[in-house]
């Protein structure tokens, strides 16, 4: 994963992190697991964490833990009406986004 | 530790609270050990890369205050996570550990004071340019 990459997606990380959590519940290591799935590879675990510790500090996410086979309880994080609501202003900051580069990509400076 | 009878309870809480005044808070030191005695249980390289991050943590300044002991058991709980589940440690800090351990300390009062060093600084610049004194949120 390059470097440019790497830096666009500091800035959408927390929104692709809900993203995930609103389709199931997760906990960390699944999330990140997921993302490595998706050609996401230098993502860090530990970064993660961090961005999960804040979104349940800013009370987007619903928090259980839960008993693991190996090694300490899993937090399971799932997403919640606050969360929701945070995700869909994401989504049409992102539709913005998009079709604003989209055009530029295009050429289309008229717009 | 055993737990203390009704009665006395009143007048050790009086005891230690002078004691607190010179020792600071007890409950800290206690819930901080627990965190040490937790790393200790790690595999040893978790248990180095541990040791790095409070010392760069120490380093700066930012190892009390509120939010520390918060912020030392969210890391340990990571930690052992990531030991259960084999995670090697590169995957656990990725490329530049500066910037995980930055972005981590943010989510605790102890991490923010830049950042309301920022705000102060925003805050003063607009004063100065005759702007309405809004609170940066």
């Amino acid at each position: 994963m390059g470097k440019q990459l790497t830096e666009m997606l500091k800035g959408t990380l927390e929104g692709i992190v809900l993203a995930i959590l609103a389709g199931r519940s997760a906990y960390g290591y699944e999330i990140t697991a997921w993302l490595r799935d998706q050609g996401f590879s230098d993502i860090a675990e530990g970064t993660i964490y961090a961005l999960l510790v804040r979104i349940e500090q800013r009370g987007f996410v619903d928090v259980e833990k839960v008993p693991s086979e190996k090694g300490p309880p899993r937090k399971v994080y799932s997403l919640n009406a606050q969360g929701r609501e945070y995700l869909q202003e994401f989504w049409r900051n992102w539709a913005f986004l998009a079709e604003r580069l989209d055009h530029l990509h295009k050429g289309d400076r008229s717009t | 530790m055993t737990p203390e009878t009704p009665e006395s309870t009143e007048e050790k809480s009086r005891y230690r609270r002078y004691l607190e005044l010179l020792t600071g808070s007890l409950d800290d030191k206690k819930r901080y050990r627990q965190v040490k005695a937790r790393m200790e249980r790690l595999p040893e390289n978790y248990r180095t890369a541990f040791d790095a991050l409070e010392r760069y943590i120490m380093y700066f300044g930012r190892a009390d205050g509120p939010g520390a002991l918060e912020m030392y058991e969210d890391l340990a709980d990571l930690f052992e996570q990531s030991a259960a589940n084999a995670t090697p440690i590169r995957d656990v800090f990725g490329d530049d550990p500066i910037e995980f351990v930055e972005t981590f300390i943010q989510n605790y009062p102890v991490g923010r004071w830049m950042a309301r060093e920022r705000e102060r600084f925003t805050r003063a610049v607009a004063r100065a340019a005759g702007e309405e004194d809004r609170r940066a949120s």
